[in-house]
């Protein structure tokens, strides 16, 4: 049943894998360190690189998984030592870990959040190893119908679970699912919205839409922040790097519960860190905050989180490589990478792609022990990345974007198109959107179209089969228990805890 | 408390699922092998659209601040920089568009001008030596400075 590990782990130790994986560790640090851009952020500036490298597939998806797990270590610095999360994933790492860092314990609270990554990646890691075989042979079961039924389950908890305005999450994700459907019909080789421009023919190409969506939309973000609060809180000393033993014992109960809670929370399609990190603080919260000192320094409170989050982050690999379906925003951005060349996500990726599947899974487990390695005795280097200055860092965020797009197109409609695409997704950022539904919806849409399409031509166009399986029933009734449960939850809330604070 | 940004938005929204459905109404479709067609797909979309964005009429939600003024016109410029860099990226070439935008986004990004100045002609040739030698990039030279290389 392991034989894919092995193989992966064939695949993961080639000298050219092992020094990708490093590579993605170091730049991913580094590129969720840097102030306000994080995990999501790191990703969709460096994803190009995997590709003007030249790489083939499973050496492309180590990189960026290195990214990936990389900016997720990273993604913490700027949040406990400047009290400015990266993005929604970090916020709850701020509440404790710079109260920390006032306090004179940066340092250990680096260490400490290391660690617990560490952990936290460590237990997702085994729990991927040991379901994601098995959900595949479930996986195997399923026809149009039921991906169809799984998309929507997808897109349900998605918006019961992502960011705290249900509606726009809706709204982002079928925007997402509409730009999908530019270009050439498949089916009958209908050109749809494609306005006679030949550019658009093929469809609105990810790269662009990624690079787009989040990199040039973040340089008018962080003019905005530049021009508001004029300079950056002052940086706290790091002082003693390691975090003693003893600390970390303390906090062992809080970091395994954590990366449970933030495994399982990853696996859950659609939601990502942000709410494997608030699940995971407040339960934590609830069991140890004895002395109510959660939210001052507390060291179970910024450990939770961030074992959490790095622990949804190798969950959500979970439905990605069984079913297809992105478990969160990041994973939709390494799930479109891999369409890129031409692997068709879905369950029999596991059968047909053993190389890269197992690859992938086996990269994270090196990756994982090299990111601490990294971060622990190098915390003070990577922080000293904070301090490279606004006006330094925008243009080289611009000019990866601009050399990203041009590489792979060498065409300036693309570049256009990606400009356009920024201001769209800067809008929907000061509208109140977030990006991830957005990224989901537009990787999914297509796949969701041809599923229904495929279902209905099996039937003959009756909409009944939809819902005829036991599986896909299943997948309906859990669709309508997590778009109603927050309604219910919150109202039971309301009623049995009038005080509780909301996170 | 501002409520008209979300109300301003769902008209929008309206408006462009409208825009959809129409567009999707008058696909000429010549044959489709499937019940469906290309067509159902973006309607069902449209439509859920339009229901989605008379709900954001009716409950709008706070939203932030936009920006005015001073800020603004920065933003405007910065965009226009943006379309600038796209537009000589070939023609002027990598090295000289991108030292140009690189100081003109440092100052505008607060850095004194000597500064602005220092730092985005070392970050495109920085920049342009790394992707040129360590990643093998071939960025675009420039229109005018191929002659002076000599034709090739």
């Amino acid at each position: 049943m392991f034989d894919f590990l092995i193989q992966g782990f064939g695949v993961a130790l080639t000298p050219l894998n092992l020094g990708l994986a490093f590579l993605g560790a170091l730049l991913g640090t580094l590129f969720g360190a840097l102030p306000g851009i994080g995990p999501i952020n790191g990703i969709a500036i460096l994803m190009p690189l995997a590709y003007t490298l030249g790489l083939p597939a499973e050496s492309s998806l180590i990189l960026l998984a290195g990214i990936y797990t990389g900016s997720e270590y990273g993604g913490r610095m700027s949040s406990i030592l400047l009290n400015v999360p990266g993005d929604a994933g970090a916020v709850m790492t701020t509440l404790d870990g710079h109260p920390l860092a006032k306090k004179g314990l940066a340092g250990p609270a680096l260490g400490l959040s290391a660690v617990s990554s560490f952990i936290g990646a460590t237990v997702a890691i085994l729990g991927l190893t040991l379901f994601a075989p098995l959900l595949a042979i479930v996986a195997v079961k399923f026809g149009p119908a039921e991906f169809f039924a799984l998309m929507i389950f997808a897109f349900a908890s998605m918006s019961a679970m992502m960011g705290k305005d249900p509606l726009k999450t809706l709204i982002g994700a079928v925007l997402g699912v509409l730009i999908s459907t530019v270009g050439v019909d498949s089916g009958t080789g209908v050109l749809r919205f494609t306005f006679d421009m030949p550019e658009l023919y093929d469809g609105i190409d990810f790269v662009v839409m990624i690079i787009g969506l989040f990199a040039v939309s973040e340089i008018l973000l962080m003019l905005e922040h530049a021009f508001r609060h004029d300079q950056d809180g002052e940086m706290a000393p790091i002082g003693r790097v390691m975090v003693k033993l003893s600390e970390v014992l303390h906090c062992k109960w809080a970091i395994l519960r954590s990366s449970v809670i933030g495994f399982v929370i990853g696996i859950l399609p659609g939601t990502g860190a942000s709410v494997a990190s608030a699940v995971a603080y407040t339960t934590e919260k609830r069991i140890s905050d004895h002395d109510n000192s959660f939210g001052t320094g507390n060291m179970r409170g910024l450990a939770a989180p961030e074992a959490a989050n790095n622990a949804s982050a190798a969950g959500s690999f979970v439905p990605m490589l069984t079913l297809g379906i992105p478990g969160s925003g990041t994973t939709a951005i390494l799930l479109g990478a891999l369409m890129l060349y031409n692997i068709n996500p879905g369950p029999m990726m596991f059968r047909e792609q053993p190389v890269v599947v197992g690859g992938l899974i086996a990269s994270l487990y090196i990756g994982n022990v090299m990111l601490l390695l990294l971060n622990l005795p190098l915390a003070g280097v990577f922080a000293r990345v904070l301090q490279v200055p606004r006006w330094l860092l925008v243009p080289s965020v611009a000019i990866l974007a601009f050399v990203g797009v041009y590489q792979l197109h060498s065409d300036l409609m693309a570049i256009y198109l990606m400009l356009v695409i920024g201001v769209f997704g800067y809008l929907l950022r000061k509208f109140g959107f977030s990006l991830a539904p957005v990224v989901l919806g537009f990787v999914l849409g297509g796949l969701m179209e041809e599923n229904l399409r495929r279902a209905l031509s099996i039937s003959g166009g009756d909409a009944a089969i939809l819902w005829q399986s036991g599986l896909s029933i299943g997948l309906w009734v859990a669709a309508a228990l997590v778009a109603f449960l927050p309604l219910v939850a919150g109202k039971l809330k309301a009623k049995f805890l009038p005080a509780a604070k909301a996170p | 408390m501002n409520l008209a940004a979300d109300r301003i938005l769902s008209l929008l929204l309206l408006g462009l699922a409208a825009f959809i459905a129409v567009q999707a109404w008058h696909l000429d479709v010549p044959f489709s092998y499937d019940p469906v067609g290309p067509k159902a797909f973006p309607l069902i979309l449209s439509a859920l659209l339009a229901i989605l964005a008379v709900v954001l009429f009716v409950r709008p939600g706070p939203s932030g601040q936009w920006p005015s003024g001073a800020l603004l016109l920065r933003l405007l410029f910065t965009l226009v920089l943006l379309f600038v860099y796209a537009a000589l990226f070939v023609d002027l070439g990598f090295l000289a568009t991108t030292a140009i935008v690189s100081v003109a986004i440092a100052w505008l990004f607060g850095a004194t001008p000597l500064k602005a100045l220092i730092g985005g002609v070392l970050l495109a040739a920085g920049s342009y030596l790394l992707f040129t030698y360590a990643l093998g990039i071939s960025l675009p030279t420039g229109s005018w400075i191929e002659p002076l290389l000599g034709a090739n």
